[in-house]
């Protein structure tokens, strides 16, 4: 090629791929969406049109037509001060941008152009031009792509962003954040249930919330903020998690619909650390927890924080009243629930649940050593063991607790179990303790007597 | 002239418009002369020489040139494709700069505006992305043209150094722009890099001496580079400074300078033949430059259509990434980092690249090979020049394609989701082993090269090595190592044999003693690095020699 085709050959390449360039950057993928808003509603009242007969009116129309068939296109966004959140959402969700459609309502059904479900009361109680989308939605409220905006949350091995959208139920989360009283709230009932079932199971027992609760596991009162690099990818592998839905949902979801050893298996036959370490604590749920138990308790998890919500907008409740009993066993029963007992030794204390390595009754400790013998071991089945101890002595091994490095162990080799008694001595006391005592030598099996 | 004077017609008897009457009113009248000296272009010798001369722009080119410093295949117009990005980067980084604003709170969302809001913003974040990245690549290229055709001899011993400077500020300007996204990318690889500096010996607080200093968290290097003890608000905009005014007036200032001194110092190129003609500069050279530079825009240009700029969530100091790297020209040193102190990696090492660039044309006293390419004339300087490079970006391949989570070995085509056993356990020897070796290395090695006065036959000398490695490895083998650390043995062995000892003897043995030691002592550093990542990879390694009181663990 000659200098001169050379020199040609390139002056016209640049230019056209400038021009590639600018048109791929004009013709945004939000332009498809916004225009074709405009066009539906043009074509909607264009058919009100044939049905009209009074020429004014008729003009009226018209001229509305045409203003919507040429609206220009544009980037609609909705800056939320107080919550520091700049929202460009109804770009395509055109019918949610109150100075291009004050009334909120829109007659097409489908996303993104539909309106805001219940209007009423969501819209009018949180005025979209206060909170913003993402404030409720999640996603990322700068972004103006399908993909960008809603999923995509990883990008081969880093995290491009946090928080994808929030769908129902999991977006009654949302509520929950801000709203103390959220039980009562219509439309909140997932997350109320979730919060009840967190109670039920006794997840207490084991995760603190904000400090309030056991101390085996991690603290949950900011599971929702957890950052995605804390969690190994090859978890979320084991776990059965597809790389486009790797988020903080998909990894409650999972301790809650499957068997937590099987994907934070950590190391417990010692092969990548110097000391074996026992697979995740969290007994297996997901036989008594329905798929619905299961999203209502991840809603209400994903509800806990500790992003600051300017106070203005957060809506108090004051705490449930203790209930009164008369009965100290009615009363036991009921701290036995409220410290969240049942997460370890079962509902009504009547099965101990899994303790990894620990040598469970009725276990065999000559049998080989393999992790599914292992796993076998649990804590102990209150109604059969509470009826060999005392008053005293049982007051004494819940105020004193049993450290992990006391606990029997099934493989001598093997990790700590790692589930164990924690002192209660500062938690559980005074009448609470007694009653619960009470309580619990109620339920022990009857010994035969000899 | 008289032949212009009628004005043509048209057969109609109308009067046709006449360009030439034109263009020659135009050229001729008081605002075309005021702006461009000269008359009607006639394409003579002296049009072509006052082009050049009369110009601002093109008058640091000299008039005529020699016909080998207008082929593709002597300059590969690397050095004109660098200065080319430098300029895209100044005018997208300026075009960049309307929209970002130094503050934690602001930087990654105007990232986001970009990307989403700003016409073009993500084109001009691409480009000045991948201009950058490239910059890195083709001022190392441009060294390597510039050495291979020994074109830092003298006189251009000054402009080498330079060069050199200004290769140091455009991994640094690289490396401050690095920040500016707010993104974990940008706050870890930044981390990374800077704890670097904290171990400098005197200057930093990890480093030996540090605390003889007096020099703690809050006010050793780091901290200054930083204004904080960890990455933050104040670290941003002091890189934003110094991304975008300090270092590119520094730049600037020695680019004129490397410039000027190309053309007072002559271009490099040697001729073909003593008697040949020298060529014209217009339109020889500056075609061929236009070409260079048109073409490095377009390939700047599709890329970015093509690909875009990494940005991942926003900047958290709190979670730290697993594995955090470097910024890819900096991940080479980070690899160092397995082998060696920190302050050695990260601090000497460098420091010894840097001012061993610099004493290269100081060194090399031999006349030859100035303005082609020779290996026959220059064997040993581009045999070991070009082997520094290798080992470079071999650093950098490992480093940044061969580490995974907890910076384990992960081979390219692996999965980070497999989880690795830990490497088997590290050792070190003891002090006074290391010592002697240390110490036999550097003696033996340094003096014996040049007290061997006779030619060594390369063919015995590979038989002899061998010999010697074989009865090595038989002793190892007896003394419980496995037959798959043999391959390793055998390489580094006969590496260090070639390029530490025979080519140096064969080549420089000539030298007088301080040239001599000075080189030696360059080559026999460089081929320590890579003697050490034999012993760290293959035989589990830790450190040869420790001195636990200066942390001189090597």
């Amino acid at each position: 090629m000659s200098l001169r085709k050379l020199f040609n050959f390139f002056n016209l390449s640049i230019l056209l791929v400038f021009l590639i360039a600018f048109w791929i950057d004009y013709h945004r993928e939000w332009k498809i969406y916004q225009r074709a808003y405009y066009q539906k509603t043009a074509d909607s009242l264009g058919k009100k049109l044939a049905t009209l007969s009074d020429p004014e009116q008729k003009k009226a129309l018209k001229t509305q037509i045409k203003f919507w068939r040429k609206h220009p296109l544009e980037i609609k966004q909705i800056i939320a001060k107080d919550l520091g959140r700049v929202d460009r959402c109804i770009t395509c969700h055109v019918a949610m941008d109150e100075f291009t459609n004050p009334s909120l309502t829109s007659d097409i059904p489908e996303n993104p152009y539909k309106a805001h479900p219940d209007l009423a009361v969501l819209v009018k109680n949180h005025p979209l031009q206060k909170y913003g989308c993402t404030t409720c939605h999640a996603g990322q409220g700068l972004s103006t792509t399908l993909e960008e905006a809603h999923y995509k949350v990883t990008e081969g091995h880093t995290v491009v962003w946090e928080e994808p959208i929030l769908k129902q139920p999991y977006i009654q989360a949302s509520c929950a954040k801000c709203h103390a009283d959220f039980e009562k709230l219509r439309g909140a009932e997932m997350a109320a249930l979730g919060k009840d079932l967190f109670q039920k199971h006794g997840c207490i027992g084991c995760h603190q919330l904000k400090g309030v609760g056991g101390v085996i596991s991690v603290d949950l009162g900011d599971i929702a903020d957890k950052p995605l690099a804390r969690i190994a990818p090859h978890n979320f592998e084991e776990a059965g998690v597809p790389h486009d839905k790797y988020s903080v949902q998909s990894w409650i979801e999972a301790h809650l619909t499957k068997d937590p050893m099987d994907f934070v298996s950590n190391d417990p036959l010692g092969k990548f650390n110097a000391e074996p370490i026992a697979p995740s604590g969290m007994p297996p749920y997901y036989k008594e927890l329905k798929e619905k138990e299961a999203k209502a308790l991840t809603t209400y998890l994903l509800s806990l924080s500790n992003k600051s919500i300017p106070k203005d907008y957060y809506v108090y409740a004051s705490p449930k009243p203790e209930p009164n009993f008369n009965n100290a066993v009615e009363h036991g029963k009921y701290v036995f629930n409220k410290y969240g007992c049942q997460g370890c030794h079962g509902m009504d204390a009547k099965l101990g649940r899994r303790n990894f390595n620990a040598l469970g009754p009725g276990q065999d400790s000559s049998k080989p050593w393999e992790i599914e013998e292992m796993a076998k071991g649990q804590e102990p089945t209150l109604v059969d063991v509470v009826g060999t101890y005392t008053r005293g002595e049982l007051k004494k091994k819940i105020q004193d607790g049993v450290p992990a490095s006391s606990l029997a162990k099934f493989n001598p080799d093997g990790p700590i179990p790692p589930l164990y008694m924690p002192s209660w001595r500062e938690k559980i006391k005074g009448q609470e303790l007694e009653d619960l005592v009470s309580y619990l030598l109620s339920i022990a099996k009857k010994q035969e007597s000899w | 002239m008289a032949d212009i004077v009628t004005p043509p017609v048209s057969p109609n008897g109308r009067k046709r418009l006449d360009f030439d009457q034109i263009k020659k009113t135009v050229i001729d009248s008081q605002i075309w002369r005021s702006i461009f000296r000269g008359g009607v272009w006639k394409d003579t010798p002296r049009d072509r020489a006052a082009h050049i001369i009369g110009n601002v722009w093109l008058h640091l080119h000299p008039v005529k040139v020699r016909k080998r410093a207008i082929e593709w295949t002597y300059t590969w117009g690397l050095g004109g494709i660098s200065f080319m990005l430098f300029l895209i980067l100044t005018l997208t980084g300026v075009l960049l700069m309307f929209y970002y604003r130094p503050t934690i709170d602001l930087a990654y969302r105007d990232m986001k505006d970009l990307e989403f809001a700003v016409t073009l913003g993500k084109l001009m974040r691409n480009a000045h992305r991948w201009s950058a990245q490239a910059m890195v690549v083709f001022v190392i290229l441009h060294m390597m043209r510039v050495f291979l055709t020994a074109a830092y001899k003298k006189p251009r011993e000054f402009n080498w150094g330079v060069g050199v400077l200004l290769l140091t500020f455009t991994l640094f300007l690289s490396f401050t722009g690095y920040l500016l996204p707010w993104d974990q990318l940008a706050i870890w690889a930044v981390t990374v890099g800077t704890n670097m500096a904290g171990a400098s010996p005197f200057l930093g607080n990890e480093g030996p001496f540090g605390s003889l200093m007096g020099m703690r968290i809050n006010n050793d290097i780091r901290f200054t580079l930083l204004g904080g003890t960890t990455v933050g608000e104040n670290t941003l905009l002091r890189f934003y400074v110094l991304h975008c005014v300090a270092v590119p007036l520094l730049v600037g200032v020695l680019l004129i300078l490397h410039f000027w001194r190309i053309r007072k110092d002559s271009f490099s190129a040697a001729p073909r033949d003593p008697n040949e003609e020298k060529v014209e500069v217009w339109p020889n050279l500056i075609v061929r430059e236009y070409m260079a530079a048109a073409g490095c825009v377009l390939v700047i240009l599709l890329w970015s259509v093509l690909q875009n700029a990494p940005l991942e969530v926003v900047a958290n100091p709190n979670v730290t990434p697993n594995p955090s790297k470097a910024p890819w020209y900096f991940v080479g040193l980070q690899e160092l980092l397995v082998y060696f102190d920190p302050w050695i990696a990260g601090v000497v090492i460098p420091t010894v690249i840097i001012i061993g660039l610099m004493a290269i044309p100081y060194l090399d006293e031999d006349p030859r090979g100035v303005g082609y390419y020779s290996i026959r004339e220059r064997p040993f300087a581009n045999t070991l020049f070009l082997l520094g490079i290798a080992m470079w970006f071999i650093l950098i391949f490992i480093g940044y394609f061969c580490r995974g989570p907890n910076y384990q070995w992960y081979w390219p085509w692996e999965s980070w989701l497999k989880v690795k056993a830990p490497p088997p356990p590290t050792w070190s020897l003891p002090m006074w082993a290391g010592g002697l070796l240390l110490l036999a290395y550097f003696g033996l090695g340094l003096v014996a090269p040049k007290l061997i006065q006779k030619d060594i036959n390369w063919k015995k000398a590979f038989l002899w090595c061998g010999a010697a490695l074989t009865g090595f490895s038989l002793i190892c083998l007896f003394q419980g190592i496995t037959w798959d650390r043999l391959p390793w043995l055998y390489f580094f062995g006969f590496a260090y044999f070639l390029f530490g000892f025979l080519v140096p003897q064969r080549y420089i043995r000539t030298l007088s003693w301080t040239r001599y030691i000075v080189t030696m002592s360059l080559v026999l550093m460089m081929m320590g690095v890579l003697l050490k990542m034999g012993l760290r990879l293959g035989f589990d390694i830790k450190y040869v020699f420790t001195l636990p009181q200066f942390s001189l663990n090597i």
